[in-house]
This record gives C-alpha cells, structure tokens and sequence, in this order.
C-alpha cells in the first residue's frame, strides 16, 4: 500500500514537471578515429567524440533516448545526478544493460543544478569515447559568459591490452613515458642507494599514473579556441575530467583562476595559481581576459606531464603558459621509501594526512622544489646559456581544506554510523581492493533511509584514488565546520586519511561507491551501498544474475606468456591470473637429446593482503640424459635426469623482489628456488637470474625492442650459452 | 617476382632517402617575425626552432625575421613558433610565457610588444596583469617591506639555500632599522620596541653565515616575533600560521606562509610539506 502511494506521488510530480520536459536522443555507433595516422576503432554518441553537450535548467524533466547502433552492449550512467536508482545508468546493478541494436529511455526530473558529465558503465567503454558534458543552469543565473572544458586522455592501444598489460605490470608504458627509474638513471643522478632500498622494500618503480596516453584533449581536441570572450571579462569555465586515469594540472595564463564550484556544487569563490582536476570530478572556475588582442591559455597537463591539452580564451596573440617541468621521479621513490615499511605498508611518520593539503609529491615538482640536479642541468648552466631556475615556492595550489560552501550543509538528523575503509592495492599484480576486497568478495554495505552515514577513508597505497559516490552528495569533514563542502568526488592522496559522510535521502536500490580510475574499478576497488528493504527493479528481473555480472568484472582473469626462442631450446611461461588465482605452465625445451626437456604446471592462490605469499600445486616433468648430479643440497638423490612428479610448494616474496620458491613432490623430495626477474638497469636492458637447490642455476639479459619483443641472452646450467628473441605477451 | 621488385624499390629508395638526408622533404618556407636583440638570441631561437631533417630556421638579427624551411606534413609555423616561445621569445602568434622571457641572459631581454591591458580602462589603479590582484591589497603596508624580507628567507630556507638567505637576511636588517615608528599604532609600537631587538639579532645571525643550521636556529625565534606582530594587523590576505612538529627533537618550531599550503623550511626537500596550519593570520 506504502509503495502505492509513493508510487501516485511520483506521478504527481513527474506530471508536474511534464510540461517542462526536455528530450534529447543519443545515437551511439562504433566509429574509427585517426588522431595520430592510424585508425582506432572509437565509440562516438551522435557521430562525435566527446560526446554531445546535453543542457538543462533545473526542474526540467530529463527524457533521454539511448539508441544503441552497435552489436554490443552498452550503458550510460549520470555523473553527480541525484535520481532514482534505476536511472542511475549502471548496467546490471541499477540498469537494465542497453543491447546491442535497442533502445533505452531514460527520464527523471532534474532537481539540482551546476557542472555534470555523463559516460559509458560498461566494462572500458568511457575510454574510447563514451562521454560527455551535462550542464543544469539555474533557473535564474547570473548572467556570465560561460565556456565547458571536457578533459580526457586518449591512447591508441586496444583498452583491454591496457588492461592486461597493467595485470602484468609489463613496463613498456614506463619506457614511453621515460619514467621506467633504472639503475644506470639513478646512479647518474647520484640516487643508486634509493633505487635499491626502494627494491629492497618490494617496490617496482611508480609512476603518478599508470598509462601511456598519446594525446589530451579538451572537447576532443589538443587546443581549442573560444575567440568569442572580450578583454576585461569574467567566463565561468566549466571544467570536467571526463578521462579514464589522468588527473590534470590547469593553470591559467592570465593569472589567477577563481575556483566557484566543484562537482556541481557552488563554493565560495576562492583565487589560486593551479589547481588539480582529479579523473571524473568537476570544477567551475571565474578566469579573466586581462588583455586586448590577446588569447589566454588554460592549459591542463597530465599529472604525469607526458602532454598537456590547451583552451583559448580570448582573441590576438597567443600568451602561453609556462609549461609544467618534468618529474622528478627519484625524489618521489626517495619519498615513497621513508614511507613505506619493508612489511609492506603506508606510514605517515604522524603527520596525520588529509585533504590534500600536504601533496607528499611537491618533492617531485621542480617548479617548486628546484631543478633537479643532474650533470645535464650542470653543464647547461656552465654554458651561460640559462640562468640557474630555481623553484617557486609562492604557488598558490588549491586543496580540499580551502573549498567553502555557501550554505550551511549540515545533515537532517538521523543516526550516525561509521563506517572505515582502508584503500589497499598491489601495483606489482595490480590488484586494487578496499579492505583487501574486491566489490565482487564483500557484501553490499546495508544503509536505511534516513540513516546519516559517515565514511573515514585511508589511503594506504601508493596511488591516489577519486572515490565516487553515485547518486547522493557527501560532505568532506574539512574543517569548514557547518560550511563543509559538498562534493561526490573525493581524491584522496596515498597516507590520507579523510572523512566524508552522507544521508542515505533515497528510498531504495544500489548505488555504487568506487574509485574512479577506470582500470582500477574494473579490478574491483568498490563497494555497492544498497538500501535496506527496496522494491524488486522492473529493469533487473533476474537479480542474481544480475549481481553475477557485475562481480564478473573484478573476477576476470588476465592471460600473459613469456616465450623465448634461443639458440640453446627454448624457455617459456604462460600464466593465467586474477585477483588472487593464477594458473602457469613453464617450460625448457632443448633441442637435442642431452639437454632434454623439462615442464613444470602449477595452480597457486594468494594469501595474505601484500600478495608477497601464495601457495600451489601442480606437477614437474623431465628428462635429461646428460647430468650427473647424484644429490641435491639436502643430501637427496637427485631426479633431475627423469622426473615425473607431483609437487606442492609455496612462494614467498624476498625483498628486493627475489622470490624464494620451497617445494616438495610427492616422493619426498624437496627443492628450494630463487628467481629474480626484470632488473632493470638501463631504460630497455633487463636482467634475471635464478638458483635451486638441485644446483642448477641461469643468468640472463634482456634488450626490450617493442612492447612485444625483446633480444635475449642467458646461460642456463643445463642448456649451457643461448641467444635469441624473447616474446612477451 | 612482385615480390622481388618491390623488394629491390624499397633497398633503392632507402637509398635515395639515406643520401639525401640533409635535405628536407616537402618544403615549405615562410618567414615570419620573432622579438629578438643579439646574436645569442639567435642561438637560442634557431636551436629551439631547429629540428633535424624537419625544421631549418635562420634569424636575422638586423630585422628580427625569422625563416623557416620545414617539411610540411611534419610540422607547421605555429607548432614551431610554439616552441620559439617556450624558449622565450614573442612572436605575432605566441606571446611567451613570463617565465621563460625572464629566464632569458640579460642581454637577450628584448623590448617585448606592449600589452594593451583592458582592466586598466577600468580601474586605473591597475597597471597590466603583471602585477598580481591581490598584492595591493596585501598585509598591512607599514610592515610590508619587513614581510617581504622575512618570506624571501622562509623560501631560501625551504631550498636549504644559506646564501640567498644570508642575503635576504641582511635586507631584512636594512628595513628593520629603516621601519616607520611615527605611523604605527600604540599596540604596534609597543611590541616593536619589545621585539625590535630580537628581531635584529635573528635577522643578524642568519645574515653573518651560510650555514643553513644555524639560521634555521634563528628563524624559528624570527618567525615566533613576527607572529606576533602579524597578529596586531589587518589583512585582506591570509597569513597562515604553520608548525613544523618535529624540529629541535620534537620540541617543533612555527613559520609564517602567505599560503595554506606546507612549505617546511626547517628540513629542506626532504620534508618540504611535513608539517600543518595551526592558525590563520587574517
């Protein structure tokens, strides 16, 4: 009966809006796209990339028609948008899936207004082209020219080899970017001590993003143009990063930028020098166009600084911005290794992060910290060429503590329960988790309507995290006290520690709550809010299905192979892993009848929350006819020459990466292994070794030619000298 | 047979391309204006215009005419005058960044093309954009000169540079003895008096060595006075109070900052945003 009646309000209201209504509809369709000379296959929504621009006024009714033009499937998810639970857009979970060649209506009222976006909720869609800009106006807004600035990232790699490649933790994206921190690099900067100890900690070399982009862009372009604003004017600009997995740095060529909104709601107005745009948030800003026949560039780099994406406001001679310096990476990794334990977690040393107001990577920024001193920087300055740049520590950087509302946004009274979430992840394998789990190995978070729920987040990983709420408005507890900011992003820095909390003002369904890095949500960095006792969805009619689909995306497993062709046989592995499963065959293959062959298949699972131990079992095959080892290191006969066994063995992560492999087969003999991969000592040159206790050891090197091919050579005890290619996939 | 042919084109037309390297393909050549003075201006331009086998640019001194002979499936005029700008230099297309033409040797800083501000037409007060909006309205102008000397140091300190802060510490002297007694108010006077004193022999020791230990030792007491005095004036713009928790062994020391934002000067890079706002100095 209750539901009934809320049922007759809802139509009451929607009838109400009625004449209001606004109705756009999207056409989406595969495309190709050619940005850099090669052709990309994109996703376009009425034949663009970004996105068409959808606008509103609040009050409006929203009736958005998705046609969906592809053989697959797709979703659309409203970015910020407080509406009920089945328009949320998120396939499977609140959503019926659009199919392939159908489709779907949306329609909800429009009950807020300021800054959105809209995007793809379907597997890595939204990184090739699925987004877009949803302005609201006010129904009376003070009349400002305005401009939107859609930022996103572009690459031409196939999104889920990105994917893959991140589960491999495959460095090739490292050496484009130069950021790939090698030994030859660190000892010409005087930094060998740091690289090691930052081994010796487990650690493979960060970055403050994980992909190599070709391009940025603002609204699909690398430079835009808005000739159209007169000198002396004020322009809101609408900022939205629409990315997959770039934060950006804007900074402003005109001078200062007056921050006003962020994630759609109003701030009280506050100047900075630069400010950053974490992936999916939105601010609004008041810049000025200080000169006569001239245009000013609001220039938005990658936080990485491998590009940057530039809007022209303004009409004459272009000023340009001072570009970002690059990183330096090493004083990061020198940071990163006085906070990290050996035992593999964050410490603050009591500083009590939050908020962004300590950025732990200033250390990094030379425009602040200085130049970094290397020899080329040295002999450029003996050359008289340049003036010793030192840094500038007068910028002004806007942080969480400064954003103000201007009304007070205290909650409705309601019970109070907190909640805590540790944001956990392990770059090497990537696997990206809240207190250690994935969305698809916790239950749904319970929440009652009405209830005030208040969320305190830490961040012990090496990453920063936008953390998106959908569907409702939290506060960030930043000491603005009942002027507490409202936002429905939260970028939180590794060590932070923040507090944010929301009332549960929906009456039912699920809504998500999860970083918004796209690969990082993809390997399960979430968690489901659902509200207690809701209605069955009309758009879900097979929930647990359903619900198997959605935990399928973080349960997917990442196929990967390493396979050499040399001139002594042939070694190889193929591995087959997800969160906390792998599969892996290894092999050696000699080509003659002495150095025989050898394969060895395991299945092992992960145990504890560093990933540093797993376990497996699995089986060893070989023959050899040429070795006369009688005994291995505990005195055992040996059974290198044939051996067919099955064994069960467990793997432990050493620091400085070596890991210790203990095994024992099923007639009772035992074996101790170490392996250390990868060493990177120059930019492409990799190098590897391995011992066991059956003495048999192998020393190799590794030239990196292209993502997938390298040049190889190593000499095994068994197979002796070889060369060759190594394919890595 | 096909297969050989094209084979055989390929090898040839490496060739031809090998041979030819030097020489840019598809060219085009434009010459355009470039704000420039001497000949290490010239060095500069053309070495931040010059790619190899792609850009060949020439400048002229006497004219201040840049050419330009480029491979025009390569690149374009405004993708190379982007980058002339970045190195420093104007041109009618970019103007460069403020940075970079300060950055520029001496002798190299060119009169650059005026701009026309349009917020001078209507506030005369302001002169051009250089000059940042919130600087007029700064801390109470009486102590100004003093604050300005004492922040120079603060940021010599954050990047461990003992010289520029001896230096900038014996400015602060200069304007400590030079300060106007006669305009301050009684309550500021009477502090001056008070801490006049304190402040001459901190600002003192910092001036007299480079050793960066030793003046941080005085800074700390520098930036407890100053505090003080900053707590007797209006702002419009903040001064923020910050604490460092872990200099001295744990006993902490304070700083002042015009921004939220920690900049630790008591430990260098190394701890360069360790620390917190305790106060803001409104």
């Amino acid at each position: 009966m209750k539901h009934c009646y809320q049922l007759l309000l809802l139509f009451a209201v929607l009838s109400g809006y009625a004449q209001n209504s606004k109705e756009y509809d999207l056409y989406v369709t595969d495309t190709v796209v050619n940005y850099t000379g090669k052709k990309v296959k994109a996703i376009a929504i009425n034949g663009s990339i970004p996105a068409p621009t959808l606008h509103f006024t609040e009050g409006d009714t929203a009736v958005i028609r998705v046609h969906n033009k592809m053989h697959h499937e797709t979703s659309i998810h409203w970015h910020g948008l407080l509406l009920p639970n089945e328009q949320d857009g998120v396939p499977y979970l609140t959503t019926a899936p659009i199919k392939g060649m159908s489709t779907h209506t949306y329609k909800f009222p429009i009950k807020q207004s300021g800054t959105y976006w809209y995007h793809s909720h379907t597997m890595l869609q939204e990184q090739i082209g699925m987004y877009g800009a949803f302005i609201i106006h006010k129904k009376q807004e003070p009349e400002l020219p305005e401009y939107t600035m859609l930022l996103s990232d572009w690459t031409d790699a196939n999104p889920h080899e990105i994917e893959r490649s991140l589960h491999k933790a495959n460095d090739w994206y490292a050496i484009k970017k130069g950021a790939t921190q090698n030994y030859a690099e660190a000892i010409g900067k005087g930094h060998f001590l740091t690289k090691f100890t930052n081994e010796w900690k487990r650690m493979h070399a960060m970055d403050v993003s994980d992909v190599y982009y070709e391009h940025f862009f603002v609204n699909g372009k690398q430079e835009d143009h808005a000739p159209q604003f007169k000198p002396g004017e004020k322009v809101r600009v609408r900022i939205i990063n629409g990315s997959a997995s770039t934060y950006f740095w804007l900074n402003y060529a005109g001078g200062k930028i007056t921050v006003v909104a962020s994630d759609g709601m109003d701030v009280q107005p506050v100047a900075v020098d630069r400010f950053i745009v974490g992936v999916s948030e939105t601010y609004d800003v008041i810049v000025t166009i200080p000169d006569k026949d001239t245009a000013f560039e609001l220039v938005a780099t990658a936080e990485d600084r491998t590009g940057q994406a530039s809007l022209w406001l303004g009409n004459g001679v272009k000023q340009l911005q001072q570009p970002l310096p690059k990183l330096k990476y090493f004083e990061g990794m020198k940071m990163m290794n006085d906070m990290m334990t050996v035992g593999g977690n964050m410490k603050d040393m009591g500083m009590n992060m939050s908020l962004q107001q300590m950025d732990m990577n200033t250390v990094m920024y030379p425009e602040i910290t200085g130049k970094e001193k290397d020899k080329k920087t040295a002999s450029m300055a003996m050359e008289g060429h340049h003036h010793q740049e030192t840094g500038n520590t007068d910028i002004v950087t806007l942080n969480y503590a400064m954003l103000k509302s201007p009304v007070k946004t205290n909650l409705p009274d309601g019970p109070v329960r907190t909640l805590h979430f540790e944001l956990t992840g392990n770059m090497n394998r990537y696997v990206w988790t809240l207190n250690n789990k994935t969305i698809s190995e916790s239950d749904k978070v319970l929440i009652k309507k009405g209830e005030n729920i208040r969320i305190v987040v830490t961040n012990n990983s090496m990453m920063r995290h936008p953390m998106h709420l959908h569907g409702h408005f939290f506060r960030i507890l930043n000491g603005q006290g009942d002027y507490a900011p409202l936002k429905n992003v939260l970028d939180i820095m590794p060590m932070e520690t923040d507090t944010i909390e929301f009332h549960a003002s929906e009456e039912y369904g699920n809504w998500y709550f999860h970083c918004h890095i796209l690969y990082h949500m993809m390997a399960g960095m979430g968690r489901i809010f659902t509200y207690e006792n809701s209605p069955p969805n009309p758009q879900i009619p097979d929930p647990e299905m359903a619900l198997k689909m959605v935990y399928n995306d973080d349960r997917r497993y990442y196929f990967s192979a390493e396979v050499g062709l040399e001139s002594n046989g042939s070694d190889g592995e193929m591995r087959l892993e997800n969160t906390r499963n792998f599969f892996d065959v290894e092999w050696r293959l000699g080509f003659n009848k002495n150095t025989g062959y050898e394969t060895e298949a395991h299945f092992g699972r992960y145990l504890d929350k560093n990933q540093y131990l797993s376990v497996y079992t699995g089986f060893d095959f070989r023959y050899h006819n040429s070795l006369e080892r009688e005994e291995n290191l505990f005195g055992q006969a040996s059974t290198q020459n044939q051996r067919a066994v099955a064994c069960i063995g467990l793997i432990y992560q050493l620091p400085w990466l070596i890991n210790a492999d203990v095994r024992l087969d099923h007639e009772g003999k035992a074996r101790l292994q170490f392996v250390r991969k990868d060493i990177p000592v120059t930019e492409r040159v990799r190098l590897w070794g391995s011992w066991n206790t059956d003495f048999e050891y192998s020393v190799g090197s590794r030239y990196i030619l292209t993502k997938y091919w390298s040049l190889s050579a190593h000499y095994d005890s068994d197979m002796g000298m070889g060369g060759g290619i190594v394919l890595t996939y | 047979m096909k297969t050989l042919r094209n084979i055989a084109m390929a090898v040839a037309m490496a060739f031809v391309f090998t041979s030819c390297e030097a020489q840019i393909k598809n060219p085009k050549t434009e010459t355009v204006k470039v704000y420039g003075n001497c000949e290490m201006c010239k060095k500069t331009i053309e070495k931040a215009a010059n790619e190899k086998g792609i850009v060949k640019a020439d400048w002229n001194v006497d004219t201040d005419m840049l050419t330009l002979t480029y491979d025009q499936t390569k690149t374009n005029t405004d993708a190379i005058l982007k980058k002339v700008a970045y190195a420093g230099y104007d041109s009618e297309t970019f103007r460069a960044p403020d940075d970079a033409y300060k950055n520029l040797p001496e002798c190299c800083q060119y009169d650059r093309p005026a701009k026309v501000s349009a917020i001078a037409e209507n506030h005369d007060s302001h002169k051009g954009h250089d000059m940042p909006a919130a600087e007029t309205n700064q801390n109470s102008p009486l102590f100004n000169p003093v604050y300005t000397a004492y922040f120079s140091i603060k940021d010599a300190l954050i990047k461990s540079d003992g010289k520029t802060a001896s230096a900038k510490a014996s400015e602060l002297l200069k304007v400590i003895a030079t300060a106007p007694m006669d305009k301050m108010k009684t309550e500021q006077h009477t502090l001056w008096m008070k801490i006049q004193n304190s402040l001459k022999t901190d600002a003192g020791h910092i001036a007299e060595t480079t050793d960066v230990k030793h003046q941080r030792d005085h800074f700390a007491s520098l930036s407890e006075n100053l505090y003080a005095l900053a707590k007797t004036t209006t702002n419009d713009a903040p001064y923020y109070y910050q604490k460092c928790p872990m200099y001295d062994n744990g006993k902490g020391a304070h700083w002042l900052s015009k921004e939220n934002t920690i900049k630790n000067p008591y430990y260098g890079s190394a701890m360069l945003s360790c620390g917190s706002t305790v106060e803001t100095l409104k």
